[in-house]
């Protein structure tokens, strides 16, 4: 089954396994970053009331907002 | 001479760098997207100019500051290149890396931030690194100069020689596509280098794809990468040709990465996940962020700035219009110069001059919340708000800029990805009451409202904030299409600024303020005053009787509904358009305060506190000043946008001061 990064549990290590579903100016952006396919993320934390959460991807921090990490899918 | 480009990632140090080897002051902070517009400096050592360029990942811009760059690195010339690359961030830095050796301009390469590294257990071997790059690295810290004295030869070294030729090889079949392409282009140009304008191509970098439209047949190029990438999907298995790219750099970059870096403990945030873990904490972070306001506003006024300014109010009305009466009557002036000095340059310019501690306790807070990496934090307690209205967090960072001046806070919306998000932001951050509208609130709260000056300032702060969230939502439901919003906003570590740091970026900021007294408050003074001495009946009339009444009265009835239908309000606001602080001068002339009173004390005999309060809100809205509209006019390249927001700003003022006055009335306040 596939899993969006919103199924792991915060602290949890996964790997992303898919990102095409990302809207198209986020995944730019998202691989910028360097994360892509195969990159290392975990979720540090979420925000309340919907609100984003902070991510960690190959050693640096970043915000998403929760709905756009949903399309993110990764295997753990 | 020799003219170096400095290109990296956001928020590596770029600026930081080019402020020591330049001997400049610009702008430095802890977020992704200070830089937004290209700056020139001379070198100190050699003969030579620096170019300080705002951040970028990669040569194919998104955002607007992201295109400066581009737009410079790819039309502009120079005679190298200085890649900042973060050590701490060594593998997404070098992905631009790559790309601009492939661009074959002569680079060297600044390694900065090796402090972070090093603490972080990421061990260097640089001499391997140089090597398998092919490029001078030269490690340093741009925050404390270490390592950079070195640089400015190095480059005039690196400008002398040829780029040294570096080629990744991306796999025969893409191989093939390169060539094919190269053979496409026309060999007598100024193009940047083929095997690069080839790559990008593939990449599908849009300035190139119209680059090459300009020598090559559109649909041919396009049928080429079509051609390329269902042969490399078929070959490879990659989703993409820009996948594929990216992935034959990404293996290239982990192997040397491999070969020169060593870890030797697990990093660790422990600072930074300790703040982290309260700012944006579940129920804290939205109350510690006002908390946090609330205290900044708190200092600003009953703790250090008011009484710090009752201080220099009591100099300028004591002993130095003492000392400036005396040397006029040794003088033997005239009656005229006499009155020109005492009446209006003296109250004109000192009455703003007394907001000084104010202004820099401002400016040195926001300091402190740019360079501290607090910034991205707010950005992102605040998304979840901002997406309600149509924006994203990252709009609240030109929001809180703004709080010092408008000015540099629309700039700073450059970095907004959407267009239509980076125009709205655009269009209201002159909503957010700057440091000059301070002096007016400084005015009137330590006349009328002594007791709680903190709390009435935040409150319209506050006001300024809901207006602009208010109106983002109108303009984004019913003025631009929709368009989805994004965000995404680095969250860099918190590093304690440094306190030359922060008094520098202050007294950056704050210069200007100074500056402003001295120029345009000072011109402002004597005209105002020279209009309120002279009238239609000649000099020295009654300051009913001047021309200023008369221009001022124009609008007086107009304003009456909102509690303060005077001439005087009306020249006031109308000076306003000019510079904001300008409205404090012209109040104190025209108040003028007898010998027995502060600058003060004289506005309080004429408000009533209900007066006040809608006459600042009114301040706080009404049109912009003349330097920000100019900036908006720039941005947002338009002059329809332009008026338009000096129409909405003027609607919104009336109708926010007319609830304020008349509400408060049927309230009981008077
Ligand atoms: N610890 C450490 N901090 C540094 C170093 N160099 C810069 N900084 C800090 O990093 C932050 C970013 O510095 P800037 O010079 O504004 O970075 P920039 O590359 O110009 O950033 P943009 O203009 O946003 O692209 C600031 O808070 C600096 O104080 C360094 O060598 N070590
Ligand atoms: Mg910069």
């Amino acid at each position: 089954m596939k899993k969006s990064l919103l199924d792991i549990p915060p602290g949890m290590k996964a790997y992303v396994s898919d990102i095409t579903s990302v809207s198209a100016v986020l995944r730019r952006r998202l691989i910028d970053l360097g994360i892509m396919e195969g990159a290392e993320i975990s979720i540090k934390r979420k925000l309340p009331f919907g609100g984003p959460l902070a991510v960690e991807a190959n050693g640096q921090w970043i915000g998403i907002r929760r709905w756009e990490a949903g399309k993110i899918e990764v295997e753990v | 001479m020799i003219q170096v480009a400095l290109a990296g990632n956001p928020n590596t140090g770029k600026t930081s760098l080019f402020n020591n080897l330049t001997g400049s002051y610009e702008y430095v902070g802890n977020w992704a997207g200070v830089t937004v517009e290209k700056k020139v400096g001379t070198l100190k050592q050699v003969p030579g100019l620096l170019i300080d360029l705002p951040g970028i990942y990669s040569l194919n811009p998104v955002s607007r500051d992201e295109g400066v760059a581009t737009q410079y690195l790819l039309s502009e010339k120079f005679s190298a290149i200085l890649n900042i690359v973060d050590a701490s961030q060594l593998e997404r830095n070098l992905y631009l890396t790559v790309q601009l050796l492939e661009f074959e301009k002569p680079l060297l390469i600044g390694l900065n931030m090796i402090d972070v590294a090093r603490n972080r257990g990421i061990q260097i071997d640089y001499e391997q690194l140089s090597a398998l790059l092919g490029v001078p690295i030269q490690p340093i810290v741009a925050r404390t100069g270490d390592g950079c004295s070195r640089l400015p030869l190095m480059l005039q070294q690196s400008s002398e020689q040829s780029a040294v030729l570096f080629r990744l090889d991306y796999g025969s079949i893409l191989e093939q596509g390169i060539n094919r392409l190269t053979e496409l282009l026309p060999t007598h140009t100024n193009l940047p280098s083929k095997r690069w304008i080839a790559l990008q191509f593939f990449e599908e970098n849009p300035i190139v794809t119209d680059l090459l439209s300009g020598f090559v047949n559109r649909e041919q190029l396009l049928d080429l990468r079509q051609e390329t990438e269902r042969l490399v999907q078929e070959k490879t298995g990659a989703r993409s040709l820009h996948q594929y790219i990216r992935q034959v750099r990404g293996s290239f970059i982990s192997d040397i990465v491999k070969r020169s870096v060593r870890v030797t403990k697990q990093a660790t945030y422990t600072m930074t996940e300790q703040v982290d873990r309260i700012v944006t904490n579940k129920f804290l972070g939205i109350p510690v962020f006002l908390l946090f306001m609330f205290l900044v506003f708190q200092f600003t006024f009953d703790w250090a700035g008011t009484p710090l300014s009752d201080l220099l109010d009591a100099f300028f009305t004591g002993p130095l219009a003492g000392f400036f009466e005396q040397m006029l009557t040794l003088a033997g002036t005239s009656g005229f110069i006499e009155a020109l000095i005492l009446e209006g340059i003296l109250p004109g310019v000192g009455g703003v001059l007394v907001f000084v501690p104010q202004i820099f306790i401002l400016f040195l807070i926001i300091s402190f919340i740019e360079d501290s990496g607090y910034m991205a934090r707010v950005a992102m307690v605040m998304d979840r708000m901002m997406e309600g209205v149509g924006l994203n967090g990252k709009a609240f960072i030109p929001m809180i800029i703004g709080f010092g001046c408008n000015v540099p806070g629309i700039m700073a919306a450059r970095t907004i990805e959407q267009p239509k998000e980076r125009l709205i932001t655009t269009l209201l951050t002159p909503l957010m009451s700057c440091s000059a509208r301070l002096t007016v609130y400084s005015l009137f709260a330590g006349a009328l409202f002594q007791t709680h000056q903190a709390l009435v300032v935040l409150s319209l702060y506050v006001i300024g904030i809901v207006v602009a969230l208010l109106l983002a939502h109108l303009f984004s439901t019913y003025l631009f299409k929709q368009e989805s919003s994004i965000f995404l906003v680095e969250l860099p570590p918190y590093r304690l600024p440094q306190w030359k740091t922060l008094l520098r970026s202050t007294w950056e900021k704050g210069k200007g303020f100074i500056k402003k007294a001295g120029t345009f408050i000072f011109g402002g003074s004597v005209v105002i005053w020279l209009l309120g001495y002279t009238g239609p009946s000649g000099l020295h009339v009654d300051i009913n009787n001047s021309f200023l009444a008369a221009i001022g009265g124009l609008i007086a009835p107009w304003l009456t509904p909102l509690g303060f239908g005077t001439w005087q309000a009306g020249a006031a606001l109308l000076t306003g358009f000019f510079a904001k602080e300008v409205v404090v001068t012209t109040m104190n002339i025209l108040y003028a305060p007898s010998a027995a009173e502060t600058l003060q004390g004289a506005v309080a005999n004429v408000y009533t506190p209900l007066q006040a309060y809608s006459f600042m809100a009114f301040l706080l809205l009404y049109v912009p000043c003349f330097a920000t509209l100019a900036t908006i006019r720039k941005e947002a390249a338009s002059a329809r946008w332009t008026w338009f927001t000096v129409g909405y700003a003027l609607f919104i003022a009336y109708l926010v001061a007319l609830v304020i006055y008349q509400g408060g009335r049927l309230m009981g306040f008077e």
